[in-house]
């Protein structure tokens, strides 16, 4: 038994020996849409390309609420797994204390070819601490099948005009509503808000910080979002319980005239074995506001390393984050998985413009992507928001009251 | 044998209990930028100046109350009715359970489908009964939504109820019934003299079991409505200061003092039981 276990040991040493300098990384991955499956296939060719770095795969929930939650245990605990970290674009400033500084690796990762937007969210306080993975922005989904049939010859250019249309269209059109957007009171809502926000002029913190939120053009804002359920009616009540594939749902059945929402509905909208839509949608920028200006939320996720990995783990790390992030892969993402590059480059490439025309046309619309408030603090203040955004559109509250209280709490959470 | 008990229970039960407890005089985040500091009763102080926890209390007092006490009422019928002997008895106890079975996780999920205003199948059968207009959202509405939920608990917690109580219910001797008979007691004098005073302690195991389930209420809550229109209980809210905000704030010494506030309310709930009904515990 001795001798036998003593073989088995000087084996797993010999292994160890041989073995000598592959590492071994983890990294989380969502799972929407055929996500996960690209990732396989890339990480394929990159461990093939780097033969001594083993790369294994966490999926994780796909609600980003929960993906939070995960991150929270394992960065609190002081594991050194996940090694990569697949981050939503609000989460560094909260997260970066225990990420990797990547400020001196900028030029490593070309940095200076990214989206700018997507560069300055991965940026706290000056230091680079994840490197931009793909990107979303809000989008109108609308039915050119519809707006055609009724004598419109382009989506509609301020909310105005999406609220005549809709009404134009539901009042002859059977078993329709006129436009279903996120209103259920989670995350999806704040990026909903900020776009209706932004577009009547409005902004939640300035540049420094400071809460700006209780002003005219907010409670307008507000109040023309709870006007498109109780007095347009363009939108049904259900929107304040609706997320991403609710929405998503009830356009694909041919049941609403307008969508918002973000990139990844088009390939799923326009396949014909889940789709009763297929080949009838159009998408355009979100409506503008009374100044005219139009706002999309910005979305879309980005890879950080795990301060407490070791310095090994950390060079493997920084190898798999630039092939992910590279051109070609950026492009077969794009492509294949429908994702947002985060590469200004690859936006002029003709294989993207074939497989997802409206990234090339709209690329003006996600590089001028509004961001959400940057701080340390966002899920506090996501959690005000939501709360006083539902609020008023479920009618506990008026829109004035609550962004009158949304300022007070704001102020308080961020102790000014 | 004493000794190893007692270790086992106070490293699993009663260290967390004195850690909460000890946390709940600070102030602290998991946020490295944030020092722990001492503040005394603050955290106790505040919460009962937060809105949103007064009104996370009343929600979750609110829905205590009712879902115990109707799971109790049906839970009672049920074992009544499937005490008596009938063809299929056991088949039916068995399917019985089923919702109960089903993890709360998924049947949670599976009647925020229902609930759903698109296609939903509770949502149709209320419109047809004209109840409600078509495309009413059931579970986004301040009026409706805490209801759902209540209904929710109780189709699932109900056949819980019934099990623990027929239990009871077939600890009671057949003779007494035949001695009453033979004094001449109608159903309900039998039901009331015989049945409830020997369940007496069955039901107070029950509802303390129930209560304190329904006090700490999360899963259902959170899957079918994320605390929204007025149905953030408690625990939701505890989650929120916990989990979400654990890197953005000072919030851990808050969130421990409602987890305090959570466990003390459990236990007066659970000695009004037990003094009430004169529960024996040894």
């Amino acid at each position: 038994m001795r001798k036998f276990l003593l073989a088995v040991l000087l084996l797993t040493l010999a292994v160890v020996a041989f073995s000598g300098s592959r590492v071994t990384i983890t990294m989380t991955a969502g799972a929407v849409g055929k996500e996960l499956e690209v990732l396989y296939a890339q990480l394929d060719v990159f461990m093939k390309q780097n033969p001594n770095i083993k790369v294994s795969v966490m999926p994780m929930p796909n609600s980003s609420t929960e993906r939070h939650d995960l991150y929270v245990t394992y960065l609190a605990s002081g594991e050194k797994e996940p090694t990569v970290l697949m981050l939503d674009v609000i989460w560094p400033a909260e997260f970066a204390p225990y990420l990797e500084d990547l400020t001196a690796d900028k030029d490593y990762f070309e940095l200076n070819k990214f989206l700018p937007g997507t560069v300055k969210a991965a940026t706290v306080n000056g230091r680079i601490v994840a490197i931009p993975w793909f990107t979303d922005a809000g989008l109108l989904y609308y039915r050119k099948d519809l707006l055609e049939k009724y004598g419109f010859k382009n989506p509609p250019k301020t909310w105005d005009e999406l609220v005549q249309m809709a009404k134009t269209i539901t009042a002859k059109e059977k078993n329709m509503v006129g436009f279903v957007w996120q209103g259920a009171r989670y995350e999806g809502l704040v990026c909903d808000f900020m776009e209706y926000l932004v577009s009547f002029g409005g902004d939640v913190l300035d540049e420094q910080g400071n809460v700006i939120i209780n002003s005219p053009a907010a409670v307008k804002a507000l109040q023309f979002m709870v006007d498109l359920i109780y007095t347009h009616k363009v939108s049904p009540q259900a929107v304040t319980t609706y997320m991403e594939e609710e929405a998503r749902r009830a356009f694909q059945n041919g049941q609403a005239v307008f969508m918002r929402n973000w990139p990844y509905a088009w390939s799923l909208l326009n396949d014909p074995k889940e789709s009763k839509v297929a080949g009838k949608v159009g998408v355009a920028p979100l409506p503008a506001g009374p100044g005219g200006k139009s706002a999309a939320t910005l979305g879309g996720w980005m890879l950080g390393i795990n301060k407490n990995a070791t310095p090994e783990e950390k060079e493997a790390a920084k190898k798999l984050i630039k092939f992910l992030t590279s051109y070609e892969q950026q492009l077969y993402k794009a492509v294949n998985a429908g994702q947002n590059p985060t590469m200004m480059d690859v936006y002029k490439d003709p294989a993207l413009k074939k497989a997802a025309p409206f990234m090339v046309e709209l690329y003006g619309m996600f590089i001028n992507a509004v961001p959400r408030p940057r701080t340390a603090k966002y899920s506090e203040i996501s959690d005000v928001i939501q709360k006083y955004v539902h609020a008023a559109l479920t009618k506990q509250t008026t829109p004035q009251k609550a962004i009158e209280d949304m300022a007070k709490e704001l102020n308080k959470v961020l102790g000014k | 044998m004493v000794l190893p008990a007692v270790l086992v229970i106070s490293v699993i039960a009663f260290f967390p209990l004195f850690k909460t407890f000890y946390d709940s005089f600070f102030e602290f985040g998991l946020r490295p930028d944030i020092e722990k500091k001492f503040v005394g009763l603050k955290n106790y102080i505040d919460l009962f100046h937060d809105e949103r926890f007064l009104a996370a209390l009343k929600t979750t007092v609110i829905f205590t109350v009712v879902s115990v006490a109707l799971e109790t009422v049906f839970g009672l019928l049920i074992a009544v009715i499937v005490n008596q002997p009938f063809k299929f008895r056991g088949v039916v106890r068995a399917a019985m359970l089923i919702p109960w079975a089903i993890p709360t996780a998924i049947s949670s999920q599976m009647w925020k489908w229902m609930f759903n205003d698109q296609g939903g199948i509770m949502t149709k059968f209320l419109e047809k009964l004209n109840i409600i207009e078509p495309g009413f959202p059931i579970l986004g509405s301040p009026n409706t939504a805490l209801w759902a939920i209540i209904a929710v608990d109780v189709w699932k917690t109900t056949p819980f109820m019934a099990l623990l109580i027929l239990a009871g219910l077939q600890l009671i001797p057949e003779e007494l019934y035949e001695a009453a008979r033979i004094d001449g007691a109608n159903l309900l004098q039998r039901f009331t003299k015989i049945t409830l005073p020997m369940l007496s302690s069955t039901i107070a195991v029950a509802l303390i079991f129930r209560t304190l389930d329904a006090l700490r209420v999360f899963d259902v809550v959170f899957i079918m409505t994320r605390g929204s229109v007025g149905t953030e209980t408690l625990a939701v809210y505890n989650r929120v200061l916990l989990m979400d905000r654990a890197f953005t704030g000072a919030w851990f010494g808050y969130g421990s003092a409602l987890s305090v506030i959570i466990f003390l309310l459990i236990s007066i709930f659970a000695i009004i039981y037990i003094k009430s009904l004169k529960l024996k515990l040894d």
